[in-house]
């Protein structure tokens, strides 16, 4: 019996010894999404430039996308192993507050390159975008150059979009519907349906269905058409400008209350605003960064399209009501 | 003889790696808004969601099945010929392409740029039918095939002598012995249509094509209502079992004792069946092909050279052969059992442990992997316990596979063999080698590299843990579909193609053995 004791102590004391050997070297825990922190993402690179300056080690955990994020952290609740979060946009903010898992930053939120001012104290935001219909623009010279044309006008082109249920992009576009036409959104979305050749689960399946000719557009970003300028030297696609303005998409990182690495936390979060990290985002997020000047961005970013004025629900607004404008949307989609 | 009590403990295991995992996302409550606001509408919802995904399951498994029925007769009166042990090898393929490949391979081929355009008429039931088909038709072809092979030759000799048409061999020697294995694997494609997702959402259309599985993962994802996942859940469960009740009106267990057969069958109408395989054959063929045309056109160097594919492809191995062992040792403990009761009489409670083992199919791996999520976290470290996890959601989800490909051959082996063995007394570890295991080897391998197939193929699970070092190749797949890379997704695609056509050759040679007569 006593054997076993002191055999169980001298483990546990090797185990101490390595433990501490390693709390020399803390682990920042971030949950993002997949594609942050997949090879092709921001992640790698984000993993690389901070390690450099905080001799700590960072663990990007990837989950699906920001929803999944944001139910994970709910699941997880005060035993959560994240420190931060980073991934989830405007549109789940409000609820994310709510989860009382979120503490004030408590920093400065200045030098953002936002188009508006940033009043959140719990959230700060590392890039953005605006949603847009992409198309070829050697299959279709004449895109249309309002929303409400894509809507109304008979002879506007056949479009893939995603479902507000399953994909942000699809929501993205339920909000831009609901901010150009307000109570006459379901209207709008009749006349349009006629339009939609699918609505696909996500993003991937719409853009991979756009690129095989399924539809001359696609819902997708401003920012897109920079993709293939950059890296595949491929000048053919573009995004329509509508008049109206186009929908915006901020995507944010906020700190969880119970880390125990909090200096460490707002260490990152004030990386995450340099210029080291914002200028990876363009050409690894394909966004805008959110604390870059313009004259800063890749060269192709300077040619994509004007989407203002930016439209944006708050996120109390979205909060409130996203669940009813959903279920309008499949009502109307249904019938 | 007392039956077997294999099954108790794995149906145990099972009830509570479905049960608990429910009652655990029960427990989490609703963070959502406030339910009684939505309550009419929901039901309104979820009654339409209800009656599409039926009637889009029925439809899809009936014609898939009775279309399988043509091309596994065909095949069958064809008997042996040039590439037919690889044509059937490649009818497993389907069952591990990726939703999302799946849909592209069958736009490159209908869509309206594509081989046989179909125009806006592919989205919307057409859409849905043909790529349930391109999944389910050869899976039923493999499953039913080896029936024709369990009719014994003294029939075959005796219609012959009687001068039987096509007609009435298939009314007196065909139509009987396929009504034991018709309603099972009838109802396996039916739980695979019904929790068909991204491809009834993206090829339906538009929100007119939502199944229950969709309305789950909206529940569980967006309104993060873990509650109603439950109940919706639940109500997924028991229109199967609903429908597997009905099912099992029709499945009749031959009554008699049986040889098996080693004759070729050499019928009439061989034009006729050379066609129909060729249709099916390029039916099936037609969106691999157009994936590998894709691949061949991308960057395949650059996909092929990264490390990182390798050590997916070692991981997703990893998974898949983990995944198969599991799967069909439990399928076989079901089956000792279930077989044990049906050679006593009891046929009906056989069927209800084979139809328990089965129908834990249909309850989404999102509430299983969620809910088991809330009950372990709690305690341990869930990305160390992430690997056994999906290991054991993917065995699970194989069952129904194992026990439709390994059950007939059972059931038939006790039939024939046990009171010799009796006789003999021939027990336990050598019977298992004299009799049972030449009996089983074939259809155990089917199983295998079914059950292998599919968790190599399977995204859902291991996307629900977030692994931060190791993914498996359809994860890797769908992060170079979000990064904008397609052209190099394409690649991957058909890389995880080859590489489970491999898995699945290699595990029906190795375990099935040198092919004996047919099939």
């Amino acid at each position: 019996m006593s054997k076993i004791y002191r055999l169980t102590r001298a483990v546990l004391f090797v185990g101490l010894i390595s433990v501490s050997a390693f709390a020399a070297k803390p682990t920042l825990t971030i949950y993002t999404y997949d594609s942050f922190a997949s090879d092709w993402g921001p992640g790698p690179k984000v993993k690389t430039a901070f390690e450099k300056q905080c001799s700590c080690i960072l663990n990007l955990v990837g989950l699906e996308d920001g929803v999944s994020l944001l139910n994970r952290l709910k699941l997880e609740g005060k035993n959560t192993r994240a420190d931060l979060v980073l991934g989830i946009d405007t549109n789940l903010t409000a609820d994310a507050r709510a989860t009382g898992l979120f503490e004030p930053h408590g920093m400065q939120a200045k030098n953002l390159s936002l188009p508006q001012n940033w009043n959140d104290d719990t959230f700060l935001p590392y890039d953005y975008g605006y949603f847009a219909f992409v198309y070829n623009k050697e299959l279709l010279k004449n895109p249309p150059t309002s929303l409400k044309q894509l809507v109304e006008d008979p002879a506007a082109p056949n479009i893939l979009v995603q479902d507000p249920r399953t994909s942000t992009p699809g929501l993205g576009l339920l909000l831009w519907v609901k901010k150009v036409y307000g109570d006459e959104a379901d209207a709008a979305w009749k006349k349009l349906s006629r339009r939609i050749v699918t609505v696909s689960k996500g993003w991937s399946e719409a853009y991979g269905l756009f690129l095989k000719g399924e539809a001359p557009m696609v819902l997708s970003y401003t920012t897109s058409p920079a993709y293939h300028i950059i890296a595949e030297q491929d000048q053919r696609f573009a995004a329509a400008r509508f008049s109206e303005g186009h929908y915006q998409q901020t995507e944010v990182a906020g700190l969880v209350s119970v880390s125990k690495l909090p200096a460490l936390g707002r260490q990152f979060l004030a990386f995450m605003l340099s210029a080291e990290f914002q200028n990876i985002i363009p050409t690894t997020n394909w966004m805008y960064p959110a604390a870059l000047d313009r004259a800063e961005l890749p060269e192709a970013f300077n040619g994509l399209i004007d989407p203002s004025p930016a439209l944006l629900f708050s996120d109390t607004e979205i909060a409130e009501n996203r669940k009813r404008w959903v279920n309008e949307w499949l009502e109307v989609m249904s019938d | 003889m007392k039956p077997s009590r294999f099954a108790y403990p794995v149906l145990g295991i099972l009830a509570l790696f479905v049960l608990l995992p429910m009652a655990g996302l029960v427990a989490v409550g609703s963070f959502g808004a406030d339910p009684a606001e939505l309550a009419f509408w929901q039901s309104k919802y979820i009654r339409r969601v209800l009656v599409f995904s039926l009637w889009q399951a029925l439809l899809s498994s009936f014609l898939s099945v009775f279309l399988a029925l043509l091309v596994a007769r065909a095949l069958a009166h064809r008997g042996d010929f040039m590439l037919r042990n690889l044509l059937l090898k490649f009818f497993g393929l389907p069952l591990v392409v990726p939703s999302v490949v799946a849909v592209m391979g069958i736009v490159s081929v209908y869509g309206s740029g594509g081989w046989i355009p179909l125009g806006s008429k592919l989205y919307g039931l057409n859409g849905i039918l043909l790529a349930h088909l391109f999944f389910n038709l050869p899976l039923a072809v493999r499953l039913l095939l080896p029936v024709w092979q369990s009719i014994p030759a003294q029939q075959w000799q005796m219609g012959g002598q009687l001068g039987f048409t096509g007609w009435q061999q298939w009314r007196f020697l065909e139509w009987p012995a396929l009504r034991e294995s018709l309603p099972g694997v009838a109802l396996l494609v039916f739980m695979l249509c019904l929790t068909s997702f991204a491809v009834v959402l993206t090829l339906g259309g538009g929100p007119r094509s939502t199944t229950l599985e969709v309305a789950i993962y909206q529940s569980l994802r967006f309104d993060f209502d873990p509650p109603r996942a439950v109940v919706l859940a639940l109500l997924q469960l028991s229109l199967c079992a609903l429908v597997a009740w009905i099912s099992s009106r029709f499945q009749r267990l031959p009554a008699v004792e049986i040889t098996l057969s080693n004759a070729t069958l050499r019928t009439s109408g061989q034009l006729l069946n050379t066609s129909i395989i060729v249709i099916a054959a390029v039916f099936v063929g037609m969106p691999l092909l157009a994936m590998m045309i894709d691949a061949v056109n991308g960057p395949l160097l650059q996909v092929l050279s990264n490390i990182k594919l390798w050590q997916s492809a070692a991981f997703t191995l990893l998974i898949g052969l983990s995944a198969a062992t599991l799967s069909v040792f439990a399928g076989w403990l079901l089956l000792t059992t279930s077989t044990d009761l049906s050679l006593l009489g009891q046929t009906r409670k056989a069927g209800w442990i084979e139809l328990a083992g089965s129908i834990v199919y249909v309850v989404p791996p999102l509430v299983i992997g969620t809910g088991l999520f809330v009950l372990i976290a709690p305690w341990v470290d869930v990305f160390e316990w992430a690997v056994p996890i999906v290991i054991l959601i993917n065995a699970m989800m194989g069952l129904p596979f194992v026990i439709r490909s390994l059950g007939p051959s059972m059931r038939q082996g006790k039939m024939r063999y046990h009171r010799l063995c009796q006789s003999l007394s021939l027990t336990s570890w050598n019977r298992f080698r004299v009799v049972d295991w030449p009996l089983l080897r074939k259809p155990a391998g089917l199983s295998a590299a079914l059950v292998a197939a599919l968790a190599m193929g399977d995204l859902g699970v291991i996307a629900l843990f977030g692994t931060p070092d190791t993914t498996t190749l359809p994860l890797l797949l769908y992060h170079q579909l979000s990064a904008y890379l397609i052209p190099q997704a394409a690649v991957t695609a058909a890389f995880l193609l080859f590489f489970c056509l491999l898995v699945f050759w290699s595990l029906e040679t190795i375990i099935g053995g040198k092919s004996r007569a047919q099939d």
